[in-house]
């Protein structure tokens, strides 16, 4: 089935066919600003199509486009050579176009098998007939999902098969997958690679979006690179690298490697933070670990390890548990928080993973956002507003965080990721903490934005005050951190000192 | 631009910011300004004794005790919340001050029995939000029943008269300085006051940031509890004002107002004249445009003679209008919140 041979031959095949789908000259609008601008875009049947490009570079467009959950403004949208008009999602849909989201859109108290038919239920169902369906259509993919297990009760690969089940029952033909490996481990992943050539000898097309532009090179036939809504290159995979990549998508020699160079070993000095059997519920078991002044700590591992959590819980953002939940210790001192604002108090800071749901104000402009931050903080807050003092901090920020001070002005959902990542450590950073979490601190920035965010972590720990880094993305912990903690299943596990970490420890740590 | 004006940077944001749309959306408030103005021209060229002073005073004045309570619930809709016992709290705290009233005690001391009523109700409805954290949309709906079956049981009567001797009392209501009515600038007064808190002061701030994004402003380690807490105090503290005026207006407080639609109207002047459902959007000066529009109507509604029904179905129009329009000006859809990707 998924032999090397065989994917070579249906590679080659499809460059002599018509394609199944082509999009031309196609633009969409919002609001004045181009989304995405002459775009060119065609698949072929059986043919893996890497979409590739920053944040904003318009990938979720085009495909919520071919999907029909948006219309182009302009352009045409040829399906098998006719023209595609789709009013909604249902009718790419039953044109044979799915899009499988990462688990969002499984009802998660309903069975395998009732979401596999979700959508297309008869008036009367027996549930025997049901699974009996749902079972041969798992088997004859090698899943191996229950049909009669709820959702909710699968693990994330596998509810990511029932999204693909859902697809082939659905009869589709083209398969967009966005970002389909952020939440699987390595094994994982590699089980996903061997479906996705399954797909492909079935004659599938497939739409493959990722972060990760090592699985883009190795899974894609051919990859589209798209910067600021304009299509920059389409190219067999083969006669890209993943240097080339990152040149296509930033516009420019990227002068140093983005995750380049170590961090010089670090000189211990006051331990600042001490975690102790902390446990909250399934999520932290038993976790221990210190922090020390002057240090970037990274802790590894994948979603669902309790890295974020333990950092919530001792922001006081989550609650651990009232019984056995564990000592923490600020220079020495027990603390359990009930809300964040004490530990604000307390020198402690926590920048969110995702900005957009709590990491800004959205209302308000890059100024009113870091003020608000030392407003809320028991020194910096006064009870009347103070003008002088709101530019005083802003311009401050702006200028050392490097801003896009013609941003300033507007509000800021319209600025960039890089630029709201920056207001929301801005905003965070004037509170004046000596502790700081930083929970991704570059996911969904822009690739030129990165090293801003890294110098700006390690000028912070030279000032002295003790940094943990949360991240997924290993080449950014091993990038920035002087030590790394790995958590498994709401544990630290491992520790390593920055010198003799390498990813393959890191990730057997994270995952065995 | 202003100082520190969340009014300005929400009620404008389109101007100044999309340079490259193609047209700026307008603002909420501009656009029921505009309505408001060409209503007030068509029916002071058509009808009869609208577009004189003393019925334009009578207008403001008809609209001055919605204002006032308006702006409470402007305060609250602005930080995500609701208070739907408004009315209950200004007709409970005042009907039971005007009997003790009636049975002797004295007026400046039944003033301040109002007061600390209006407060204590003020505060349990902020503690059962904040604290118990229950949705405040029936916090609220529960407390009014609450409200008004306490006080109905300590007053038993649907009007409740304020003693004649009490001349101070109805100054709020009936006088005039300098010729304007009094309760006019009652409500000018807790406007200024209510621009001043929410735009010049942190917390006024910090309710714009819960407003806009509850969980970001717990984060950011604003201390939302106490902060509800007294938004709700505020609330009950203007009902207690509009009450006052309403006691100067009529002499007495009629408990029948509980169980009609005026906390409807009151919701329908805030959401009007642009401060979100969604919070953290609009400004005192959406209440006092709202308020002019419907005091507009109804005013030339009077004249026109048109009965209450009709008036209700209006009324019910408009505010599924209003509604319609905050979602147009702020969609929720990503795909046009976001401009893209």
């Amino acid at each position: 089935m998924n032999d090397g041979v065989m994917q070579a031959a249906t590679a080659t095949q499809s460059a002599a066919r018509e394609p199944v789908l082509r999009i031309s000259n196609g633009s969409k609008i919002y609001g004045g600003v181009h989304a995405i601008e002459g775009v060119n875009f065609d698949l072929y049947p059986g043919e893996v199509h890497a979409l590739v490009g920053e944040n904003g570079a318009g990938k979720s467009t085009l495909c919520k486009a071919i999907a029909g959950a948006i219309n182009l403004t302009s352009g045409d949208y040829l399906l098998d050579g006719k023209p595609a008009n789709f009013e909604q999602p249902r009718d790419a849909l039953d044109a044979g176009i799915c899009m499988v989201y990462q688990e969002t859109s499984l009802v998660p108290t309903m069975t395998a098998a009732q979401n596999i038919e979700l959508g297309n239920e008869k008036l009367l169902t027996r549930f025997r007939t049901l699974n009996i369906q749902a079972q041969q259509l798992l088997q004859s993919l090698n899943f191996h999902v229950d049909p009669a297990t709820p959702v909710a009760l699968l693990g994330t690969a596998k509810k990511q098969m029932v999204e693909i089940a859902r697809a082939i029952y659905n009869k589709a033909r083209i398969i967009i997958f966005d970002e389909p490996t952020a939440s699987l481990t390595p094994e994982e992943i590699v089980h996903f690679f061997h479906l996705v050539r399954d797909l492909r000898a079935r004659g599938v097309s497939i739409i493959y979006i990722s972060h990760a532009l090592e699985e883009s090179l190795q899974i894609a036939d051919r990859i589209t690179v798209l910067r600021d809504g304009k299509l920059v290159i389409t190219a067999p995979a083969k006669q890209l690298s993943r240097d080339a990549l990152v040149q296509h998508m930033v516009g420019r020699e990227v002068a140093q490697a983005v995750y380049g160079g170590k961090a010089k070993t670090h000189q211990r000095r006051e331990k600042v933070l001490t975690v102790e059997n902390v446990t909250m519920g399934m999520a932290v078991k038993n976790m221990s670990f210190s922090v020390y002044a002057g240090e970037v700590v990274g802790i590894a591992g994948l979603i669902g390890s309790g890295r974020t959590e333990i950092a919530k819980i001792i922001y006081g953002a989550l609650k651990r548990n009232l019984v056995n939940g564990g000592t923490i210790r600020l220079r020495g001192k027990p603390i359990r928080y009930r809300v964040p604002r004490q530990a604000i108090n307390d020198g402690i800071a926590y920048i969110t993973e995702d900005r957009k749901a709590n990491g800004f104000f959205e209302t308000m402009v890059v100024d009113d956002n870091v003020y608000i931050g030392s407003l809320a903080t028991r020194k910096g807050w006064s009870f009347l507003l103070s003008r002088a003092k709101r530019s005083k901090l802003a311009n401050y920020w702006v200028d050392r965080l490097k801003i896009s001070a013609l941003q300033r002005k507007a509000r800021i959902i319209e600025l960039s990721g890089g630029n709201q990542q920056k207001v929301v450590l801005a905003k965070t950073l004037v509170q004046e903490p000596s502790i700081i979490f930083f929970d991704e601190p570059t996911r969904g920035v822009d690739v030129g934005t990165i090293p801003h965010i890294h110098g700006e972590i390690r000028r912070l720990a030279d000032e002295g005050k003790a940094v943990v880094v949360i991240s997924s993305y290993l080449p950014e912990i091993l990038a920035v951190s002087d030590r790394i903690l790995v958590a498994r299943t709401g544990r630290i596990v491992a520790e390593f000192d920055a010198a003799d970490a390498t990813q393959d420890k890191i990730l057997y740590a994270a995952v065995h | 631009m202003s100082v520190q004006s969340p009014s300005r940077g929400v009620a404008v944001p389109a101007a100044s910011s999309r340079s490259g749309s193609m047209f700026a959306k307008p603002s909420q408030e501009q656009i029921v300004l505009l309505i408001t103005i060409a209503l007030l021209v068509v029916f002071g060229l058509t009808l009869n004794g609208f577009a004189t002073v003393s019925n334009l005073l009578n207008l403001l004045r008809s609209i001055s005790i919605l204002g006032v309570l308006g702006l409470g619930m402007g305060l609250i809709v602005i930080s995500r919340g609701i208070d739907l016992s408004e009315v209950a709290i200004m007709a409970g705290s005042w009907a039971i001050a005007l009997i003790y009233m009636q049975n002797g005690m004295p007026v400046f001391t039944a003033v301040l029995l109002a007061l600390a009523i209006a407060v204590l109700i003020g505060v349990v409805n902020g503690v059962m939000v904040a604290f118990v954290e229950a949705p405040a949309l029936f916090v609220t709906l529960a407390a009014g029943f609450v409200i008004y079956g306490l006080a109905f049981w300590i007053a038993p009567a649907w009007v409740v008269y304020a003693p004649k001797d009490a001349p101070g009392l109805m100054y709020l209501g009936a006088g005039r300085l300098f010729g304007v009515p009094v309760p006019i600038l009652v409500f000018a007064a807790c406007a200024i006051a209510m621009h001043l808190f929410l735009s010049r002061t942190s917390i006024g701030r910090f309710i714009y940031a819960q407003g806009d994004n509850p969980e970001a402003a717990r984060l950011t380690g604003i201390p939302l509890r106490p902060l509800i807490v007294l938004e709700h105090v505020l609330v009950a503290l203007l009902a207690w004002i509009a009450g006052l005026v309403w006691v100067g207006t009529t002499g007495s407080m009629q408990m029948a107002i509980t169980q009609g639609t005026m906390i409807f109207d009151v919701v329908l002047v805030v959401v009007i004249g642009g401060i979100s459902l969604i919070g953290g959007r609009g400004s005192v000066f959406s209440v006092v445009v709202g308020c002019i529009l419907i005091g507009t109507l109804l005013n030339a509604f009077t004249i026109m003679d048109v009965n209450s029904e009709v008036q209700n179905i209006i009324k019910g129009v408009v505010l599924l209008a209003a509604i319609v329009l905050d979602n147009w000006l702020h969609p929720r859809d990503e795909e046009t919140a976001r401009q893209g990707d």
